[in-house]
């Protein structure tokens, strides 16, 4: 048991996503078992080679990246939301496990969130 | 009826991208609580109605649905506030 | 993360709003749920601002004279039932809601934070939800 985060917002253009990053991070900070879930618009997150350099945006591929580090255990990703937004594995970054955002999955987690 | 498993509190219209995502994880011992706009989805959603269903009076009144022969229990904020304590968890969408 | 269970002597709640009050009705529904809340003898453990949220906790907001004030509404809530209510620092400073302290420590021109809401760490709310039996969040409908 623990806590599942959910992001199904795009990684550019709004900000509940990197707020849901934050709530993530804290709750690790904290010692709290904790796992992030990309569905629907948010498995665009996943993708390698995000350049953020001209929209003047700290690269999100980059504050995920440090997700293990602050002591996530599970990043993953809803399989049909990949295939919606054509994210293949070759395409995607390393450490993500695919799965089905269904009852099964939720029912596994004490507490389930969205940032906004 | 069984006991409840998630409460899954849904303030979306059913044109919202979240719609169909919370009624994607809907397991057989789970409720749903319409609150505000969520509850336009009595009159525009067909998915609804798989599991107990229930809709704040409150928030049906206030956009002319209350008198409507609707496919949910209404509640008052007493009673969601009950239900969120017999859920083993709430997910609000 | 160990939940006390529903029927333990102290029932709690945290409560998160993360939408804004006039782009939302998010803060009108978790007040409607916070006084239901409490009328059942429950507690409520704190109120946790967070993302355009904050926006609750504005003493500038200022509401046509016919319309309710929601950030009064929810200030007087707080006071009568001696509730914290915390708004997350990262956010508030972001959207420009800033208490004296920070005011000073970033020497900005003013100070907007309404009483008797607190700025502080999404620490609050990580306590919150392992200490509360439920934790509720009200987000931006649509």
């Amino acid at each position: 048991m623990g806590m599942l985060i959910i992001i199904d917002q795009p990684p550019y253009g709004t900000w509940a996503g990197r707020e849901a990053l934050d709530m993530a991070f804290a709750l690790a900070a904290f010692d709290q078992p904790t796992s992030l879930l990309f569905t629907g618009a948010g498995v665009n997150w996943l993708r390698k080679a995000q350049d953020t350099a001209d929209i003047e945006q700290k690269s999100l591929e980059k504050n995920l990246a440090a997700a293990p580090i602050f002591g996530i255990e599970a990043i993953l990703a809803d399989r049909t939301a990949c295939q919606r937004y054509n994210l293949n594995s070759e395409a995607m970054i390393d450490g993500v496990q695919l799965t089905n955002a269904s009852a099964d999955l939720l029912g596994q987690y004490s507490q389930t969130a969205f940032a906004g | 009826m069984n006991q409840l498993h998630t409460l899954h509190i849904l303030n979306k219209t059913p044109d919202h991208p979240r719609f169909s995502e919370c009624l994607g994880t809907l397991g057989p011992d789970d409720a749903v609580a319409l609150t505000e706009n969520g509850v336009l989805g009595l009159v525009a959603s067909k998915a609804l109605g798989l599991v107990q269903t229930y809709a704040l009076e409150s928030d049906l009144s206030a956009r002319g649905l209350s008198d409507d022969n609707l496919e949910a229990a209404t509640i008052d904020y007493s009673e969601l506030v009950n239900l969120t304590l017999q859920a083993e968890r709430v997910i609000s969408w | 993360m160990t939940h006390s269970t529903p029927d333990s002597e102290k029932t709690s709640f945290t409560l998160v709003i993360t939408g804004a009050p006039y782009s939302s009705q998010a803060p009108q529904t978790a007040l409607s749920f916070a006084k239901a809340t409490v009328a059942a003898g429950h507690t409520i453990d704190r109120v946790f601002l967070y993302g355009d949220g904050v926006h609750l906790a504005s003493a500038l907001v200022t509401a046509p004279s016919d319309e309710t004030h929601w950030p009064k509404q929810w200030a007087a809530f707080l006071e009568e039932h001696e509730v914290p209510g915390v708004a997350c620092i990262a956010s508030a400073l972001r959207r420009g809601l800033v208490d004296s302290h920070e005011q000073k420590r970033y020497q900005l021109g003013a100070n907007n934070l309404l009483a008797p809401f607190a700025i502080a760490g999404l620490g609050e709310w990580v306590e919150g939800s392992i200490k509360s039996t439920r934790t509720i969040y009200f987000h931006a409908g649509a």
